[in-house]
C-alpha cells in the first residue's frame, strides 16, 4: 500500500526527515511515536502534499504511484486521507456541503457518478452518530467554534465519509478525554476492513490501548530507530524516549 | 469641470415643468460648488474623471427589456432605462406610487460639492415618485432598474419611499446594467413609528458610472436593514445614509461586494444615532480580484445626548490577487455617555492552510479557492429575510464566484 524509502524531507533550510524507511502493507495499522520535534507531522504533510515540504532524497509510493508527482488532491482521490493535528476552520461553509463537495471532487476525478444525496446523508448521519456528535454540526461551518475535541472527532467523520484506503492520523488523540479518545478509537476500528490501512501518528501510547497496531515505530530526529510490535509501545510508556539515547550510544 | 456641467447640465435644457424652478435653484448650487475632485474627503479614493471622458448623450434611454425572473412570487416595479414607462396597471394591496409633490424638493440641501451628484440629480431628474407602503406587504416588492446594452445617456431616477406606520415589507432593488451610461439615482426611505423594512440592493453592471445617494430616516421603534449584494461594475459609487431619529430605532447594514479587474466600487455608509436608546450594526465585506478597487468607509456617529446607543461596525475584506486594492476607513464619532461601540476591520488573502486542508480532501485548487471565497462572502448574506430571498442572493454570489 504504502513504500516509503529513503525519505528526505527539507523545509526551508532544514532537513526534517533524514532517511525515513516504512512500508505498510494493505488492511494494517502502523503507529509512528516519537518526541517533539521528531518528524512525525512533517511526514503526515509530506505524504499530504504540502506546499514548502520538499522532498529532496528518497521515494514515496502509494500503491505504486509516486505521491511526489501528485497535487494533494490526487493523492485524495487516489485514496489518501490526513487526520490534521490541527483541522482548519473554514468560515462560512458548511459541514455537509463541504463534505459532499469533497466526495463528488474525489469520485469526479476517479471517473465515478456524483454520490446520492440520500445516500450521502445516511453514511453522514450513521457516522456523526457512532462519534456522538450533534447533527446540528452539518449546518455548522467547518470547524469553526468546534472544541478541540469536536475538531478531531470532525476529522474521523469525514475518514468514514470519504472511504481513504490509507488514513494518515497525525496526533488525532491529543487534546481528547478518555470518553473522545474511545469514541476516535472505535471510529478507526469501525473502518478496518482487512483492505484499509492507518498510519496512526501518536505521542502517547493511550490511543493504542484502544487499537491494534500490527507494528509501532519510533520516530527520532528524521528516521525511525526501532519498529517493533505493541510492546514497543508499552515500553515507551514505561521508560519514556530517554531509552533511545541509550540505543544510539549502543 | 465647467464643460462636464454643460454636458451633463446644459441649462438650456432644463425642462418647464411644475419642477422648474427647483430644477433651476439645483442647477444654481452646482455651479456654484463644482464636482467632487480627490482632495474632497469624501471622494477621495473614487475619481469622477471617467465622466469627463464620456461624451455621454442627451435624451432619454432606450428599453431593456424586462427584468431577470426572480425565482419566488413578487411584485415588480420596472424602471426600464431608469425611467417609469407605464406605471403598474395595478399595484398589490397597500401600495401606491404617485409622482412626488414639488413642494418635497424646495429645501433640500446637500451641501457642497461633495453632493454634487445629487445636486445634479436634482437638476436634471425628469420624473420624481413617491412610493408609500401602507399596510404589511404579503410578498416581496421589487424595483427593478435595468439598462440596455446600448445606454450611452445620463439617467437620474429620483425616488421617495413612505414606510407607513406598523407596516412590514421587504423592497428588493434589482439593478442590472449592461450599458456605459450615467445612472445618478437619489432615493429618500422614511419609516414610521414601528414600521420595517427589508431592503435588498442587488447590482451588477457593466460599463456605466453607477451613483446611488440613499438616504433613511428610521422614527420610533422602527427597524431598517439593507442586505447588499454588488457585484459590481465600471464604476460604482453607493451612499447608505441612515438616520436612527427617535427611541427604538434599530439600523442595520449587511453588504458584500465582488469586485474584479476594471471595476470600482465605493461604498460610503453612515449611521447616525440622533438619539439615545437607538441601536445599528453594521458588517460590510469587500472581495477584490485582478485589478479591482473597492472602497469602503463606514461612519457611526452618535450625537451628544444619544446615551445608552449600541452600534457594532465590522468590515472584513479579502485581496484574491497581488493587483487589488481595497481602502477602508471605519469611523467612529461618539459625543454621548454610556454608549456601546465596537468596531473591527481587517483586510486578509486567502489562507494557504485552508486551501491546503481542503486540497487534502480532494477539491481540486480552484474548487477549493471557489468554496474559499464563497465561505467568506456568503456570511453578510446569512442574515437576509425571507429564507427564498436569501437563497436567491447566496444563488446569485455563487454563480460569479
Amino acid at each position: 500500500m504504502l513504500k516509503i524509502n529513503n525519505l528526505h524531507v527539507v523545509i526551508g533550510d532544514e532537513e526534517i526527515l533524514k532517511g525515513l524507511d516504512l512500508e505498510i502493507g494493505p488492511g494494517e495499522l502502523h503507529a509512528i511515536m516519537g518526541p517533539n520535534g521528531s518528524g512525525k507531522s512533517t511526514l503526515g504533510y509530506a505524504l499530504a502534499g504540502r506546499d514548502g515540504y520538499e522532498v529532496t532524497d528518497g521515494s514515496m509510493e502509494f500503491e505504486g504511484e509516486d505521491l511526489a508527482e501528485m497535487e494533494p488532491e490526487e493523492r485524495a482521490a487516489a485514496g489518501l486521507f490526513l487526520a490534521f493535528q490541527y483541522p482548519v476552520e473554514i468560515p462560512g461553509v458548511n459541514n455537509a456541503y463541504f463534505l459532499r463537495s469533497a466526495l463528488n471532487a474525489q469520485r469526479k476525478a476517479r471517473g465515478e457518478e456524483e454520490v446520492d444525496s440520500m445516500n450521502f446523508l445516511k453514511t453522514v448521519r450513521a457516522s456523526l452518530k457512532s462519534l456522538k456528535m450533534d447533527e446540528a454540526l452539518l449546518k455548522r461551518a467547518v470547524n469553526e467554534g468546534f472544541s478541540g475535541g469536536e475538531k478531531k472527532r470532525n476529522e474521523i467523520v469525514q475518514m468514514a465519509v470519504l472511504q481513504p484506503k490509507l488514513a494518515v492520523l497525525d496526533e488525532t488523540d491529543s487534546g481528547l478525554d478518555i470518553d473522545a479518545l474511545k469514541l476516535v478509537a472505535e471510529g478507526i476500528n469501525a473502518q478496518r476492513d482487512g483492505k484499509r490501512s492507518f498510519l496512526v501518528i501518536t505521542h502517547y501510547q493511550r490511543l493504542l490501548d484502544y487499537l491494534t497496531p500490527d507494528r509501532v515505530h519510533v520516530l527520532s530526529d528524521g528516521r525511525i530507530v526501532e519498529s517493533g510490535g505493541e510492546e514497543l509501545a508499552e515500553r515507551l510508556e514505561a521508560e519514556g524516549y530517554a531509552f533511545l539515547e541509550e540505543t544510539s550510544e549502543a | 469641470m465647467s464643460a462636464l456641467l454643460e454636458q451633463l447640465a446644459p441649462e438650456a435644457a432644463l425642462a418647464e415643468d411644475r419642477y422648474a424652478d427647483i430644477r433651476r435653484r439645483a442647477h444654481q448650487r452646482l455651479m456654484q460648488h463644482g464636482f467632487p475632485d480627490l482632495k474632497t474627503e469624501a471622494w477621495k479614493y473614487t475619481s469622477l474623471r471617467l465622466l469627463e471622458k464620456r461624451e455621454l448623450g442627451s435624451g432619454q434611454g432606450e428599453s431593456a427589456g424586462a427584468p431577470e425572473a426572480l425565482p419566488f412570487a413578487a411584485d415588480v416595479i420596472h424602471f426600464d432605462g431608469g425611467v417609469l414607462r407605464n406605471p403598474p396597471a395595478e399595484l398589490p394591496t397597500g401600495v401606491r406610487l404617485e409622482p412626488l409633490d414639488p413642494a418635497e424638493l424646495v429645501n433640500v440641501d446637500y451641501g457642497d460639492r461633495a453632493g454634487a451628484m445629487a445636486w445634479l440629480n436634482l437638476a436634471r431628474f425628469e420624473q420624481a415618485w413617491r412610493l408609500v407602503i401602507e399596510s404589511t406587504l404579503e410578498r416581496p416588492l421589487v424595483l427593478a432598474l435595468t439598462m440596455p446594452a446600448g445606454f450611452a445617456t445620463a439617467v437620474h431616477p429620483r425616488l421617495r419611499i413612505d414606510v407607513a406606520t406598523g407596516a412590514e415589507a421587504v423592497l428588493i432593488e434589482q439593478q442590472h446594467d449592461e450599458g456605459a451610461g450615467l445612472v445618478n439615482i437619489v432615493e429618500d426611505i422614511e419609516l414610521q413609528r414601528g414600521a420595517r423594512l427589508r431592503h435588498v440592493i442587488h447590482r451588477r453592471n457593466a460599463e456605466s458610472i453607477w451613483v446611488q445617494r440613499t438616504r433613511v430616516s428610521v422614527s420610533a421603534d422602527a427597524d431598517y436593514r439593507c442586505h447588499a449584494l454588488e457585484l459590481a461594475g465600471r464604476l460604482v459609487r453607493q451612499d447608505l445614509a441612515v438616520h436612527l431619529l427617535e427611541q427604538g430605532a434599530n439600523g442595520e447594514i449587511d453588504g458584500v461586494a465582488f469586485i474584479d479587474s476594471g471595476q470600482h466600487v465605493d461604498w460610503h455608509t453612515a449611521i447616525d444615532h440622533e438619539v439615545g436608546h437607538t441601536t445599528s450594526r453594521e458588517a460590510f465585506r469587500i472581495m477584490a480580484d485582478g485589478s479591482g478597487v473597492g472602497v469602503f468607509n463606514g461612519r457611526i456617529h452618535i450625537q451628544r445626548g444619544a446615551d445608552d446607543s449600541h452600534s457594532d461596525l465590522n468590515t472584513a475584506n479579502l485581496l484574491l490577487s497581488d493587483k487589488a486594492r481595497i481602502n477602508i476607513k471605519p469611523e467612529l464619532e461618539i459625543y454621548a455617555e454610556e454608549v456601546t461601540a465596537s468596531h473591527g476591520a481587517t483586510i486578509g488573502q486567502l489562507e494557504d492552510s485552508a486551501l491546503f486542508y481542503l486540497r487534502t480532501r480532494g477539491l481540486p485548487t480552484e474548487d477549493a479557492m471557489a468554496l474559499l471565497k464563497f465561505g467568506f462572502a456568503a456570511a453578510p448574506l446569512e442574515t437576509a429575510e425571507p429564507e427564498v430571498v436569501r437563497n436567491w442572493l447566496i444563488e446569485e454570489l455563487q454563480a460569479v464566484l
